[in-house]
């Protein structure tokens, strides 16, 4: 589904160069949720930026289905608009719009209409659990709730591939847990695509593998399974993951 | 819908701030509607004081205004009369006056000096209202008896040249038409005073009839058609002119140059008022969108990162400074409209203006025209200013624009 190749970036800041990514490359598959792990600085972020098309100053090939992906603005944000859901640390919401107008939104932007709207931003609230809280803004939702409300907005319009930065450094234990399944739950029947960047070892256990990233760079081919029970009830109608990496 | 909604939420959010933006343009709105308002109420004073003075309309043989007579009344209007009975009968028409412009010499037998001489009618001082200044005597009767000497007005300056007083006698030379010297004796009737220091020491007014016995001639130089609405001068202007070829009607605008040049330099001044106006305005609002739109760069990240476009983000923007704009002068205008009838109320005098002795009420006129230019102009400064500082607060990468704390 996923693919990138040789991806290198190098910040400029002023006289100084940092190189981010040096070179990295892998894959991900359909259905799959791969976690991306590593140290604080490793490049995590860069790297999730750059599968996201939030960032087109880079090295290297990204494809999509095989399609070489263009670093042209416009119609990367076209993908980003059609296929692309975003989790976001700090939840990012709109603030000026409620529960239901920010899940919503993703809907406008793919142009459905008001009662097709209505009826999955309904059902994918309740999914999350927030029904009720349809109507409060943002700062009238606790963490974990604004959290699980920005899931809602990345799954609602079936993305093919969700990128999130991690997404439960900001939630308690507990709260992480409802968060991670629901990603996992809601992903699972929908066969998205997950890339998501992590230090919490929770995450990464409902991973179905992941990618250690170190001073830029793959560090490990390994393939982490999850124990077999859990495996198979999280990847409940998700297509069989493949277990190949693409070369560091 | 939505995203009105949505603009209206987001100047919630700052209310402390959005109110001060509102401010700025209620009180621009307000600045600029009473100014001009005050300014045009003034116009329409200036305007019936200029038509009173010259007539609505001012009937000439043509070029009269452009060339130098010969001799006394080589350009007049013959049958002045049926001209005056012509236009009596039109019901828009207050008042008709024949006028002979004439010049010479006056002396009180000791004593000589140049006078500018106009013939009026009895009418004039009825028609014109208290156009002229008394500082004794009175004016000119309607009819002089028989026999006894025609009646002349003298400004105060000429009257204290010669040195004479009400019902003293003068006596007026002239050229005739017929290029002859000819000479009459006047009573004093009043004393007046113009404010016009050339007039102060040359002017006079005579009779018409005295005038012309004078000249010699039973031509008029000028008729001056006075009309009861202002409004109707460009309409009768063209009636007239179709109906009476031979003679040349100029409206009163064309020769009231103390009201062109005041409302020449006027114009400039509100112009300039205007601008410095949307300027405020504009920096006002790009400063107080540039901070809505900085505070708000994690946002437009979010919003760019979900493949919202970016006129998409800064149509949002611009709609919420639309919105500031629009309620700001449809504010500042229902606070025009109040102050407006405040003054109809309480009725406020404005000294009096120079060369004048009356004070005048302070009113407001309230022009459809410039409300709308005022409060378009205001809303689409609003829009403009929040467009720009969007567009340049959206322009950052969205990585960076996600990470900005
Ligand atoms: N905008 C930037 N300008 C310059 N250097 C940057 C920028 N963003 C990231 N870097 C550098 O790139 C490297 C990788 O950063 P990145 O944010 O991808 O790390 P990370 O793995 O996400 O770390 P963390 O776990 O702390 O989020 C770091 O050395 C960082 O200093
Ligand atoms: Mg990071």
């Amino acid at each position: 589904m996923l693919r990138f190749e040789n991806i290198v970036k190098t910040f400029i800041q002023g006289e100084t160069k940092t190189r981010a990514l040096k070179g990295v490359s892998g894959s991900v598959h359909r259905g799959e949720t791969v976690a991306l792990c590593g140290p604080s600085g490793s490049g995590k972020s860069t790297l999730l930026n750059i599968c996201g098309l939030l960032d087109m100053d880079y090295q290297g090939d990204l494809f999509f289905n095989n399609q070489k992906i263009s670093k042209d603005l416009h119609l990367s944000t076209k993908i980003r608009r059609e296929r692309i859901g975003f989790i976001f640390q700090r939840y990012n919401l709109i603030e000026a719009m409620t529960a239901f107008e920010n899940v919503e939104y993703p809907l406008i932007l793919s142009s459905q209409s008001k009662s097709e709207r209505k009826q999955k931003v309904l059902s994918i609230l309740e999914q999350v659990g927030l029904a009720g809280h349809e109507y409060k803004r943002p700062d009238q939702l606790s963490g974990g709730q604004q959290q699980r409300v920005a899931v809602a907005r990345a799954l609602v319009k079936r993305p093919a591939l969700v990128i999130a930065d991690e997404p439960t450094a900001n939630l308690d234990t507990e709260t992480a847990t409802v968060v991670i399944d629901l990603m996992r739950e809601l992903g699972a029947t929908t066969q998205t695509t997950f890339l998501v960047a992590t230090h919490d070892s929770r995450m990464t256990e409902r991973c179905h593998r992941a990618i250690y990233l170190r001073d830029g760079l793959l560090v490990s081919k390994e393939i982490e399974h999850l124990e077999p029970q859990k495996f198979q009830k999280l990847t409940s109608g998700a297509k069989h993951a493949e277990h190949q990496i693409g070369m560091v | 819908m939505q995203s009105i909604k949505l603009a209206w939420y987001n100047i919630l959010r700052n209310r402390r701030r959005s109110f001060f933006t509102i401010l700025i343009t209620i009180v621009a709105t307000l600045v600029l509607l009473a100014g001009g308002g005050f300014g045009l109420y003034m116009y329409q004073g200036l305007e019936e004081e200029s038509a009173r003075d010259t007539g609505n309309l001012i009937l000439t043989r043509s070029g009269y205004f452009e060339l130098e007579e010969d001799y006394p009344l080589q350009y007049g209007i013959s049958a002045y009369k049926d001209i005056q009975q012509q236009y009596l009968k039109d019901e828009q028409i207050k008042a008709v006056l024949p006028h002979v412009d004439f010049q010479g010499l006056i002396s009180n037998g000791e004593k000589t000096a140049i006078f500018m001489g106009k013939g009026v009618e009895h009418g004039e001082f009825l028609a014109k209202g208290p156009f002229i200044n008394f500082t004794d005597g009175r004016a000119l009767s309607s009819e002089v008896e028989s026999g006894s000497d025609p009646e002349i007005l003298l400004a105060s300056g000429l009257a204290k040249n010669l040195k004479v007083g009400v019902g003293d006698i003068v006596t007026l030379l002239s050229t005739t038409t017929e290029n002859v010297m000819n000479a009459m004796d006047f009573k004093v009737k009043g004393i007046f005073s113009t404010g016009v220091p050339e007039l102060e020491k040359r002017m006079i007014y005579t009779d018409v009839t005295s005038a012309q016995s004078l000249l010699d001639s039973d031509l008029v130089s000028s008729i001056s058609i006075h009309l009861f609405d202002i409004k109707q001068t460009a309409d009768k202007l063209e009636q007239i002119q179709t109906e009476n070829t031979d003679v040349e009607v100029t409206p009163w605008w064309v020769r009231a140059f103390y009201y062109r040049d005041v409302k020449n330099l006027f114009d400039r001044i509100f112009a300039l008022l205007g601008i410095i106006i949307s300027l405020i305005v504009f920096l006002a609002i790009s400063n107080t969108m540039g901070m809505t739109v900085m505070e708000r760069t994690r946002e437009i990240g979010t919003l760019a990162a979900m493949g919202t476009y970016r006129y998409e983000i800064t149509r949002n923007f611009t709609l919420e400074g639309l919105m500031i704009g629009l309620i700001g002068t449809l504010s500042g205008i229902l606070l025009t409209l109040g102050l407006i009838g405040l003054l109809n109320f309480a009725n406020i005098e404005m000294p009096p203006p120079p060369g004048s002795t009356q004070g005048f009420p302070i009113a407001i006129n309230f022009s459809l025209e410039l409300t709308l230019l005022s409060s378009v102009l205001l809303t689409i400064i609003c829009a403009v200013a929040a467009w720009l500082a969007a567009r340049s607060g959206s322009r950052k990468p969205i990585v960076e624009a996600l990470s900005y704390v």
